[in-house]
């Protein structure tokens, strides 16, 4: 099992590495420390690949190692300043117009603390179902949804604020 | 555009650096090393998905002229109109692998409305494949411009196909659907409702007549409140996130189902997140034709 889990994971990773590095960059909002998390959640995976309960739950382990990853990677990377987003050009192609309308959406979902910021990004932007979510933070599925209420509210005032 | 939309652009202009490719790679040779150090086992490289190029097998879509050549050929016994496969066809190479179904129409009847139907098929059909090789060629340049190989290149999947969801005497109802593997986003559908007995292609108001719009947004609205009454996962947009307020006007999406009832179709995204996929929903009222 160990070896098909561990060719499975390695496809999973390469296939979808751009959608993971934009998962830890929500959390970090700094390229090194993000390709940071995505490094050290990869080498931790193989490592205890034999925690793969099952090789169909490969991309909700994935994501909680992941997460997990990049939570720690952004406490080491704090130092970090709101003008860095646009110097890295991490908006290319937009105007700066544009650009400034990103990054206050963006920072919206900054304000979010760790918890609602997970549901959204893993809902709406990653699309999972409740109960993958459920199984990424560890929680039930009455958590989850409740967090997702509470984010979307908290959004929408973060919006109202700005207006 | 619902706060929630444009959260997702936002999120989805996200551009991944060049060294992530190089990160990814150095960090799974480097979690396989310790890990083979650790259990002194065997460990299987992967074979990262391997392209190989396959034979090349292109038939070209018909153009129009020919088509219509080909329909003056077809003898006059079988005279039932029907929907069927004019052109069949695979190609693959490093960058795509691509596969297409051509649907066309015959024995309407109606030359002309076949001739106009089908011309109109094949360019779209032709088009969606240039603009989808046309995307997977960029992704192919971009991946090399960034310093990754072709040999972890995972060539774009596209995919033609169409389904004839309802048909007699009358009617001949079918849906084009166009998926790509890069992105589930890009799936979409094209749908012909034909009117055999007039030779026109049918739009809500033909189907469900002068009210056909509040018909169909009462309807709408209802189904989804009681889908998300059914299934706690199922979340559409409300009003103000973008989410259904009724339809614009009589050209909508729909097609005529086994049931011979229209069923309107909302692209993903459209009135609800992603994952919920395509929504279909069927109109009770029976239809006019």
């Amino acid at each position: 099992m160990s070896h098909v889990a561990q060719e499975k994971l390695i496809e999973y990773i390469k296939t979808n590495q751009n959608k993971l590095y934009k998962v830890a960059f929500t959390y970090t909002r700094n390229e090194e420390a993000a390709l940071d998390a995505i490094q050290e959640a990869i080498t931790k995976a193989l490592e205890n690949i034999e925690k793969l309960k099952k090789e169909e739950y490969v991309n909700t382990w994935f994501y909680r190692i992941l997460i997990n990853e990049a939570l720690k990677s952004s406490k080491k990377y704090r130092n970090y300043t709101e003008l860095e987003l646009i110097e890295n050009e991490t908006y290319v192609n937009s105007n700066e117009e544009k650009i400034v309308e990103n990054i206050d959406m963006y920072n919206i979902i900054q304000k979010l603390n760790y918890k609602l910021k997970t549901v959204i990004v893993l809902r709406f932007f990653e699309n999972m179902k409740i109960e993958e979510i459920a199984f990424i933070t560890k929680t039930n599925i009455s958590t989850v949804k409740s967090r997702l209420y509470k984010a979307i509210k908290e959004i929408k005032l973060n919006l109202n604020e700005k207006t | 555009m619902s706060i929630l939309k444009k959260l997702k652009n936002v999120y989805d202009s996200i551009e991944p650096p060049q060294e992530l490719d190089y990160v990814v790679n150095k960090s799974i040779h480097q979690g396989k090393m310790e890990k083979k150090n650790r259990y002194r086992t065997y460990i299987k490289f992967a074979t990262s998905a391997v392209v190989t190029t396959f034979a090349l097998f292109v038939i070209l879509l018909n153009t129009n002229e020919s088509f219509a050549k080909s329909m003056e050929n077809i003898p006059v016994i079988s005279k039932l109109a029907e929907v069927f496969t004019i052109n069949e066809y695979e190609e693959s190479n490093e960058i795509d692998l691509i596969k297409a179904k051509v649907p066309a129409i015959r024995n309407t009847g109606n030359t002309d409305l076949e001739n106009r139907i089908n011309y109109e098929i094949s360019t779209k059909i032709n088009d969606i494949i240039e603009e989808a090789k046309n995307r997977a060629e960029e992704y192919k340049e971009a991946v090399l411009a960034t310093g990754g190989t072709m040999e972890n290149f995972i060539p774009i999947e596209i995919n033609v196909d169409y389904e004839i969801t309802y048909q007699d005497d009358n009617i001949i109802s079918f849906v084009i659907t166009k998926s790509e593997s890069m992105a589930s986003a890009y799936q979409e559908q094209y749908f012909y409702n034909i009117d055999l007995e007039n030779g026109k292609e049918l739009n809500l108001k033909d189907v469900l007549g002068a009210n056909y719009k509040e018909i169909v947004d009462e309807e709408v609205k209802k189904q989804i409140v009681q889908r998300e009454k059914e299934d706690e996962n199922n979340m559409y947009f409300t009003e103000d996130e973008g989410g259904f307020s009724g339809i614009e006007d009589e050209y909508h999406d729909f097609y005529i189902d086994k049931n011979r009832k229209a069923t309107i179709v909302f692209q993903k995204y459209e009135i609800a997140p992603g994952y919920m996929g395509i929504q279909n929903f069927e109109i009770p009222d029976e239809i006019l034709v």
